[in-house]
């Protein structure tokens, strides 16, 4: 699903490059763990998988026709996005002026596909993620729990091949965490999506399949 | 997409629904103003454009003397008469007269029954009535307006000619409104000459007969002092007396719609501040850069077409309105006072409507194309990214350079001759200097409070004052919305200030007597003038004055010619020259040319002309220029006796009278009995000035209307953006709580830093508009309506308005600080994780 070789980033200005010469694979229903110390570069290699920022050198082949986002423009970018990626985030970002059947839709009309012909589809994916019944409410009336959930139904909705999460627990209380972060597994494992997820947490890299450790002197 | 787009577009409506219902409104507000003075203009134009239809008929030619004492020879009427291209031919005298001893004008036609059927059925009486029988009889025909007045008998009067004249009926297809006589072409020339011609003569060609091919055989072929007016000569005519006052009053009204634009822009800004980070997040998750450039423009399109719409429907109710109370005349004095017909026209409907959206779809597209370049990764997890305004060395050496460009864009532009009339180039360089404004507001705000910043301040003012030293984008805006709205009425308040100064100037030099007597444009009677000769008389002395009017260009307006007892070796006595006299040569004849004239036509001081008057055309010297702000098309001053020497009569229209000394209220009550006794007007020259001022107050009353309009927009503007900058820092704000700022010190902080931003706009706002003040008072006006005065700044009214301004940014402010802190600061900072 996802397969980056050769990544370099370097800030201009800085005296040496945040990382380069970076090679690892995700596979198709794979979970990945990326770790490592605050400013070591995780999140910006998180964003440069994603497109959002521009890769000094490498390639990063998304999907099982391997199209490679370091070469593409920023429209052709958030093209791939909105159809091959799926996002978590740590602050969750969900959308306040739409309810949250209207947030879960955003990615299938960002695919032009028209929600108003899924709303069975929605309600079945609100169901799977512990939220029959929320459509219609809004996001303030929200839990932090609850909003996580809705984040995760959204990155799954128009069944993405790679998930791209960002401390996806990290604004949570331990309980709550650990179900968003098995809800998380199994709506991923049951895509057969892979997924990269960008942590802190000890407990988190662990309950992964595989753990890749960023430092000064690359993957591990 | 379409549904996600709508989806947003709703949600940001209701999220912000006064902001965006301001900007409807100022949207709304430009697109109103500026069609309505659109359609009161359109309506009194075809009014005038009727009414004198109805008058003239439809020739496709007219020959007409090119001043008021000349006529057309008989000899030229039979040439004419024998040419085959010629299919109609219409004699007319035309003649203001008074009727009986009565204020009442006017205009007495006389024509030929036969020729006028053809060519001007509207002003013959109905023929099954054996009225035109009548008419060749002698008796005159009244239109509705005068025949209410008039009896079965009237004494029509010019100087010393009377009529005593038999009403015959009434004219009826003559529109409302005109005070017309009509009597077959006989009588009046038995009664008021001229014995050996006619007024004008009004063609229709043959049919097949090129217009331009027959003009250009006879224009040769005519006595000097006679022009050819073809029928769109006569149309442009009566369109440049007004052109140049339409024009201005419609680039007002869309200053009102930039000021709109301003405020959608501020809106907008606002807008795609405090939702970057929802635009990141879809951004992140698939939006193309440019559905989130266009989701921001539509969402301005989303207030420009309801605005607009309102706009026209405001624009047409509030034409309608004004034209019943008001009359056709906007202010100018160009058009008649009685209520034209509003008819709203598609094609400029649909042009006021597309200016609106396109002032929307401006004030949309920075905030846009902010939105379409935020870096998303960076605005996910921090918001708004205000760094844009910063700027370093390269972007300041950048914005010195800009500032040079446009004030040196600026200075070539109002260097421009009038282009067709219109001060194209003034209203060029007055869009330079408000950007030239908005330009300088990074670098004033750091000269001005970077040294400040550097100074030991108590803590709230040097957050203050960091802050706008940081120049955050929304300060900047609010700025820049307060700088444009500011300058223009900074601009128009000094333009009509320096006006109404000179005017006052001026009427204490052309009013030196205390009392005057006039009658528009017909003689003074003979007895009234012989009584005033008399040595019994209460005046010491009386100065006459003839007042006619000449056609310099068939295209243009008429020139005033002014006969005056002036004394040749001493004009500036009585005339309020500009600059130097010139002497002429022995045998010369001296004239004095007003500024409109110098500028209409390009005449300079010792130029020789050769005017049209007395039926030829006669060589004379510009001796001088004065000041003249009661004739805007052009006014020569002749003296009586070389005027009489010419051969012309000196009928004078006005008098200017001095009364004997101890016999002021004696001379007074005289003057107003022999006024009352002739029916022609006795002023104190107070009342002049008075009238004088307060006709020029009512000019102006729309400028004012556009002045508060474009001020209440930009305080809007500035409330919106201060409020939206202050929201957007809720969680700083907190932050500073939590360190030990109390409410008190918050607000303090807040209320400060709106204030210098407040400053800043209005230094900036004061220095713009008093330059474009100075454009509009030396060039748009010298350009347009042909006035010169030196400038005057009113710095009361002024500071006034900058002071109530400073208030309203302070306590905009403050409301703005009370709700940014009106939440626990642990709330605010707990839900910022």
């Amino acid at each position: 699903m996802l397969s980056v070789a050769g990544l370099g980033k370097r800030y201009p200005g800085a005296a040496r490059p945040l990382f380069s010469e970076l090679r690892f694979t995700v596979g198709a229903g794979e979970i990945v763990a990326l770790v490592g110390e605050s400013g070591v570069g995780k999140s910006t290699l998180l964003n440069c998988v994603a497109g959002l920022e521009p890769a000094d050198a490498g390639t990063i082949l998304i999907g099982p026709d391997a199209v490679d986002m370091a070469r593409l423009d920023e429209a052709a970018a958030a093209a791939l996005r909105a159809s091959r990626i799926g996002f978590v985030f740590q602050a969750f970002h969900v959308l306040p002026t739409l309810d949250v059947a209207q947030n879960i839709a955003v990615p299938l009309l960002l695919n032009g596909i028209d929600a108003a012909e899924h709303p069975r589809h929605i309600e079945e994916l609100l169901a799977r993620v512990g939220l029959a019944g929320f459509g219609p409410r809004w996001p303030a009336s929200l839990s932090g729990g609850e909003l996580q959930r809705v984040a995760i139904a959204r990155a799954l909705v128009h069944r993405p091949s790679l998930i791209l999460a960002d401390e996806p627990t990290g604004n949570l209380d331990p309980r709550t965490a650990d179900e968003v972060l098995s809800l998380l597994l199994e709506r991923v494992r049951a895509c057969h999506a892979g997924a990269l997820i960008v942590t802190h947490s000890r407990h988190v890299a662990q309950a992964c399949d595989r753990i890749l450790a960023l430092d000064p002197e690359g993957l591990r | 997409m379409m549904r996600l787009g709508w989806w947003l577009i709703r949600a940001q409506l209701l999220a912000r629904r006064s902001a965006t219902a301001l900007s409807m409104l100022a949207i709304a507000l430009g697109v109103a103003l500026g069609y309505a003075i659109h359609l009161i203009n359109d309506a009194a134009l075809a009014d005038f454009s009727r009414a004198m239809k109805a008058v003239q008929g439809e020739p496709d030619v007219v020959i007409a003397p090119r001043d008021g004492a000349g006529h057309i020879p008989l000899a030229l009427v039979d040439q004419l008469s024998r040419d085959a291209a010629v299919a109609v031919l219409a004699p007319v005298i035309e003649t203001r007269v008074r009727i009986g001893d009565t204020p009442l004008l006017a205009r007495l036609i006389g024509l030929d029954p036969f020729s006028a059927a053809l060519l001007m059925p509207t002003l013959l009486p109905d023929q099954a009535a054996d009225a035109m029988g009548s008419l060749l009889d002698g008796a005159v025909f009244a239109s509705p307006a005068l025949a209410e007045k008039v009896g079965a008998d009237a004494t029509l009067m010019r100087g010393a000619a009377r009529w005593q004249a038999r009403i015959g009926g009434e004219l009826a297809a003559v529109p409302a409104g005109e005070k017309l006589l009509v009597a077959d072409i006989a009588w009046v020339q038995a009664h008021f000459g001229p014995r050996d011609g006619v007024g004008e003569i009004r063609i229709r060609l043959s049919p097949g007969m090129p217009l331009a091919a027959w003009r250009a055989a006879w224009a040769p072929r005519l006595p000097a002092g006679i022009e050819l007016r073809a029928a769109e000569d006569n149309q442009a005519r009566v369109s440049n007396i007004s052109r140049a006052y339409r024009v201005n009053l419609n680039v007002l009204a869309m200053v009102a719609l930039l000021t709109g634009a301003f405020l959608v822009f501020a809106t907008q800004l606002t807008a795609v501040a405090q939702r970057s980070t929802q635009f990141a997040l879809l951004g992140v998750l698939g939006l193309p850069p440019r559905l989130r450039l266009l989701q921001v423009l539509v969402e301005g399109l989303a207030i420009g077409v309801p605005g607009s719409l309102l706009g026209l429907l405001l624009g047409c109710g509030l034409a309608v309105g004004f034209t019943r109370v008001a009359g056709g005349d906007l202010g100018g004095g160009f058009f008649s006072p009685a209520t034209p017909v509003i008819v709203p026209q598609l094609l400029p409907t649909a042009g006021f409507f597309a200016l609106g959206c396109l002032a929307s779809l401006l004030g949309a597209l920075y905030p846009a194309w902010l939105n379409r370049i935020q870096p998303l990764a960076q605005a996910l997890k921090t918001g708004f990214a205000q760094g844009q305004a910063r700027g370093g060395g390269h972007a300041r050496g950048r914005d010195a350079l800009l500032i040079l460009a446009l004030a040196v864009g600026a200075l070539a532009l109002a260097r421009v001759p009038a282009i067709a009339d219109l001060p194209l180039g003034g209203y060029a360089a007055i869009a330079l200097l408000l950007m030239l404004g908005i330009v300088c507001a990074p670098l004033a705000t750091r000269a001005l409070f970077g040294a400040v910043a550097r100074a030991r301040l108590p803590a709230p003012l040097k957050i203050a004052v960091q802050n706008i030293l940081q120049a955050p984008l929304m300060a900047q805006v609010a700025a820049s919305g307060l700088i444009v709205s500011f300058a223009l009425t900074v601009s128009m308040v000094t333009m009509v200030a320096s006006f109404r100064t000179a005017l006052d100037q001026w009427l204490d030099a052309v009013l030196p007597a205390p009392l005057y007597m006039r009658s528009k444009a017909v003689p003074l009677p003979a007895e009234l003038l012989a009584d005033l000769a008399r040595a019994d008389s209460p005046f010491q002395r009386v100065e006459r004055m003839a007042a006619s009017s000449f056609s310099l260009d068939p295209q243009r307006p008429t020139v005033a010619l002014l006969v005056r007892e002036i004394d040749r070796r001493d004009p500036g006595a009585q005339l309020p020259f500009t600059g130097a006299v010139a002497d002429v040569a022995p045998g010369g004849i001296p004239v004095w040319i007003s500024e409109a004239m110098q500028q209409v036509h390009g005449i300079a001081v010792g130029q020789r002309l050769r005017l049209p008057l007395l039926g030829r055309e006669i060589e004379v010297t510009v001796s001088g220029v004065w000041r003249d702000y009661a004739r805007q098309f052009g006014a020569v001053v002749m003296t009586a006796d070389d005027y009489l020497a010419l051969g012309g009569r000196f009928e004078a229209t006005d008098l200017a009278l001095w009364p004997r000394p101890g016999q002021e209220a004696a001379a007074q009550t005289w003057l107003r009995g022999a006024a009352t006794r002739h029916g022609v007007e006795a002023t104190a020259s107070g009342e002049i000035r008075e009238l004088s001022l307060s006709i020029f107050d009512k000019s102006f009353a729309i400028t004012h209307a556009l002045e508060a309009a474009a001020m209440l927009i930009g305080l809007f503007g500035l409330a919106v953006t201060l409020a939206a900058s202050v929201g957007l820092r809720a969680r700083e704000l907190a932050m500073l709580a939590a360190l030990g700022f109390d409410r008190a010190m918050l607000g303090r902080a807040v209320v400060f830093e709106g204030a210098l931003v407040t400053c800043v706009g209005l230094a900036l706002g004061l220095a713009a508009g008093i330059a474009v003040g100075a454009i509009l008072t030396h060039v748009v006006n010298p350009q347009a309506f042909h006035w010169r005065m030196p400038l005057a700044v009113p710095w009361p009214p002024l500071l006034a308005v900058a002071a109530a301004t400073l208030a309203a940014g302070m306590l905009a402010s403050g409301i703005a600080a009370r709700r940014a802190t009106r939440l626990p600061a642990a709330q605010v900072l707990a839900s910022a994780q």
